[in-house]
């Protein structure tokens, strides 16, 4: 293959990169921080630091680029808010259920929610990467820089985590 | 439960063995509802075209950051330093207090000090550093009740009166320069002399020409007459008497063959004007007429 047509500089390569992870990162710093606006200038943020370093990054590393930007764009810097999160309005839209069934829906709903938002960062980012975004624990081994082991204990430490503050242990 | 148990599950990684007998336990429903219930979930609304575009705006115009709170906050710092800055910078001026025609204002100074300002005055006084500079400059008449402290100053065109703690009033009228003290001591300075007036004892200068008086006589209170809406005079010039009373009653006066250098003494009321005009008048057979503003003064033989 031809390196400059495969070259982040070329236009079309960025518009793939982005296209494809852009609202990934927002979702993911999203999850992290549960403030839209700081999320939407990560992307912006990391995208052009890529652009800026678009001849000495590969596409192949690209994706792992953004990502680090992304991550350590914020780090330590602001404190998270409250995570606050749709519930897909399509489900509802088919259901011909009970108002009982809905409203047990609804209380469910906020009981997540909230179980969500006192999550350590780390767990319900991975776990909203996968139930949400539905990545793949490698995939969000990637994103995290960590090993797919950590994004397993992860995963399974916000599920339990999850499921204790709901059945309220 | 073996390691990451739950991620495994998650994955589809289980064992049938095991996923029947973790189908079994009584937290698998919840776990169930947990992981339905999060995949259709959805994060805020983001459009992945609008924000190429406007990465490519980004891009070329090399905004690096887009932050509203960030600017918000900025434009707030420039607004909180402009707003102390002028507050500062505004205290630090001279405070002025102006009193008009038949108006009197009285006001406390930094140091609780009591000024009370005649008609048409005027002082002007630095707040700031009023503890350490006890110093005024007046422009008419003023009554001064001073708190004891270090030396106050009253400055004025023609002379300068300083204490350091007592009742006095200065009038600084235009060729009419007067300190009366009631009580304690002022110094007066004056042409280039210094005065030391005793309590009970009037400092009046006359076009340049010093008269030191004893006030005890014309006014037995320990305040200046005009406090008591009243003005009192003691063989002062008709004109000076006549400019005191347009003052009081924001009238003009013209005169019609009198004599306005001869001495009056006596007391006119500053509240109602037919009797202040009675008082002026009838000691010289002197007539008025008043018209909407403006009284004319006249002695009778001449006019007729």
């Amino acid at each position: 293959m031809d390196t400059k047509e495969n070259n982040v500089c070329n236009e079309q390569v960025y518009n793939m990169l982005f296209n494809s992870n852009s609202k990934t990162i927002f979702n993911y710093i999203y999850y992290k921080y549960g403030n839209e606006e700081k999320a939407y200038d990560t992307v912006q943020e990391a995208f052009i630091k890529l652009w800026e370093n678009c001849t000495k990054v590969t596409p192949e590393k690209a994706k792992a680029y953004v990502y680090t930007i992304a991550n350590n764009l914020y780090l330590n810097i602001i404190k998270a808010e409250k995570v606050r999160l749709k519930y897909a309005s399509k489900s509802l839209a088919i259901s011909n259920e009970s108002p009982e069934f809905l409203l047990e829906e609804k209380q469910f709903h906020e009981k997540l929610e909230n179980a969500l938002n006192a999550l350590p960062e780390n767990q319900r980012t991975t776990f909203l990467l996968n139930r949400i975004d539905s990545k793949k624990y490698a995939e969000i081994a990637i994103i995290e820089g960590v090993s797919i082991k950590a994004i397993e204990k992860r995963m399974h430490l916000a599920l339990k985590t999850l499921r204790e503050k709901i059945d309220g242990i | 439960m073996q390691e990451n148990f739950l991620a495994r599950w998650l994955n589809n990684e289980l064992s049938q063995e095991e996923l029947s007998k973790f189908k079994e336990t009584n937290e698998y429903l919840t776990y169930k509802k947990i992981v339905d219930f999060s995949s259709k979930l959805e994060a805020p609304t983001y459009n992945t075209e609008e924000a190429l575009d406007q990465s490519k705006i980004n891009r070329n115009a090399k905004i690096i950051r887009l932050n509203p709170i960030r600017k918000k906050l900025q434009i707030a710092a420039v607004v909180l330093v402009l707003i102390t800055g002028s507050y500062f910078f505004i205290n630090s001026l001279d405070k002025n207090v102006i009193t008009g025609y038949a108006e009197n204002k009285t006001l406390t100074l930094p140091d609780s000090s009591i000024v009370t300002l005649n008609s048409v005055s005027e002082i002007t006084f630095n707040k700031n550093n009023w503890d350490t500079n006890r110093n005024l400059t007046l422009e008419g008449e003023a009554f001064f009740k001073v708190a004891k402290g270090k030396k106050f100053t009253v400055n004025t065109s023609q002379g300068i009166a300083t204490v350091l703690g007592t009742q006095f009033n200065v009038e600084n009228r235009t060729g009419f320069f007067e300190v009366t003290c009631y009580e304690g001591s002022v110094s007066v300075y004056f042409n280039g002399e210094t005065t030391i007036l005793p309590a009970g004892n009037s400092f009046l200068a006359i076009d340049n020409e010093v008269i030191i008086t004893d006030i005890s006589g014309v006014n037995d209170t320990q305040t200046p007459s005009w406090l008591l809406n009243e003005s009192s005079f003691k063989s002062i010039p008709l004109k000076y008497v006549l400019n005191e009373f347009e003052r009081q009653f924001d009238t003009k006066i013209e005169t019609k063959n009198i004599n306005t250098s001869i001495l009056f003494t006596g007391t006119i009321s500053n509240k109602n004007k037919e009797i202040a005009l009675k008082s002026i008048c009838a000691p010289y057979q002197i007539n008025y007429k008043i018209e909407k503003n403006k009284v004319l003064l006249y002695l009778e033989n001449q006019t007729k």
